[in-house]
């Protein structure tokens, strides 16, 4: 199985990048092919909204950055991994800027989906999405809307499934690694 | 009512000039009635303040000189955008500003592209957080749908298509003179403009196909160059 994990750390000191490496570790013990991402060291700009991707270079972002790899992987893979601190309930800085420049992968037309319009597929098939979320301390509320976040991402990028995890920073290896393997 | 009051408004849009977004529509027309008011109050784009550290530094400057933050905001993929992102980390990460952000308030406008306004739910829901975790006071968020069809013209010139979101508008301007929070009989606050949803994707989805015959990239419309 090709997966994606997009590592939303803020940068290299921080905790969030051992969890990367077990979940990589995890993973190739299930045969799984990693393509481990520090997004922080990736070069990828904002997205600018100028819309070209939808309706100068269909498909293919104008910005000429790793955003362009990014987006090719995202949609090769059959799961991705949104690996993220939980930032007031949502996504790192360094996770957003990736995921914005996604928007090449869906089309621009509106189309009816569970009762909301959003954007239609571009592609056939849309790998399944697994946020991990990390706090400092649980918040029930902060844990909510990072659920509610993952599952709305699932809507607008066709996948067929999703899940979410949250971990505490200061959680013991083990039972990080146990509840790891469980996913 | 206070007319010492700073009030500062945050676009959120990342488009190259942010005078053409919806977000500065929809929070200039707040900041205009704060003007008639006597109200002071400064307009900032959030992407353009965050090039370089000499900008950054001027731009949680501001930050902590304002009474009143009113950020308006577009959705990018159901929450905020990158760079909205990067400022709220920035602002709480920066000392200087929590210390004193106890009588700081926090208003905020998100708009999204899809008709229905109630998308913005947890982009509004992260602001509330954002503000529960600094210290301001938070006065609540609108939600704005359609946010495609409300940019270029200022609000009191889109008529009647645009009644229920200036309603909106003034009374969140009536919220931040008062220094109060949207109402909890008002919320989620959410507002659309007079246009049949139907229409709008309509409308929607052939202005993409003229735009894409403009460009001459018609039938690469549906291209699917990663596979």
């Amino acid at each position: 199985m090709k997966t994606l994990l997009l590592n939303g750390a803020k940068n290299g000191k921080s905790n969030v990048n051992n969890f990367a490496k077990m979940i990589e570790e995890e993973l190739e013990n299930r045969n799984y092919e990693v393509n481990n991402i520090s997004l922080h060291k990736a070069e990828i700009n904002n997205c600018t909204s100028c819309f070209e991707c939808w309706v100068g270079t269909p498909g293919v972002c104008v910005i000429d950055d790793y955003a362009q790899e990014l987006a090719r992987l995202f949609i090769n893979s059959n799961l991705v991994i949104f690996l993220t601190p939980i930032v007031f309930g949502g996504y790192s800085y360094q996770l957003k800027k990736a995921l914005d420049r996604m928007i090449p992968l869906v089309s621009p037309f509106f189309k009816k989906f569970e009762g909301e319009i959003h954007h239609k597929k571009r592609y056939k098939e849309s790998p399944a999405i697994l946020g991990i979320g990390i706090m400092n301390k649980f918040n029930e509320k902060k844990a909510q809307i990072f659920e509610t976040l993952v599952k709305r991402n699932c809507i607008n990028f066709h996948s067929t499934e999703q899940r979410s995890r949250i971990f505490m920073i200061d959680q013991d290896k083990n039972s990080i690694r146990k509840k790891i393997k469980n996913i | 009512m206070d007319k010492t009051k700073d009030v500062l408004l945050l676009i959120g849009s990342p488009k190259g000039n942010c005078l053409d977004s919806t977000s500065y529509v929809l929070g200039k027309h707040v900041i205009n009635n704060l003007r008639a008011e006597n109200i002071n109050s400064e307009v900032i784009s959030i992407p353009s303040h965050l090039k370089s550290d000499s900008q950054i530094k001027k731009f949680l400057n501001k930050i902590e000189r304002a009474d009143t933050l009113l950020l308006s905001s577009p959705l990018y993929v159901d929450t905020l955008p990158a760079p909205v992102t990067q400022a709220l980390e920035l602002i709480k990460e920066s000392s200087k500003i929590i210390t004193n952000s106890k009588n700081k308030e926090l208003m905020v406008i998100v708009n999204c592209g899809f008709p229905e306004s109630s998308q913005n739910r947890v982009a509004i829901q992260i602001c509330e957080q954002f503000a529960l975790e600094t210290g301001m006071a938070w006065l609540g968020g609108l939600a704005v749908g359609m946010g495609g069809s409300l940019s270029g013209k200022v609000i009191p010139e889109q008529g009647g298509k645009a009644k229920e979101v200036k309603e909106a508008l003034d009374f969140l301007t009536v919220k931040i003179i008062q220094s109060e929070k949207i109402p909890e009989d008002k919320l989620p606050y959410e507002v659309e403009p007079n246009i049949p949803g139907w229409l709008y994707t309509f409308i929607g989805n052939l202005s993409w196909r003229v735009q894409a015959l403009k460009n001459g990239c018609y039938k690469l419309l549906n291209n699917k160059p990663f596979v």
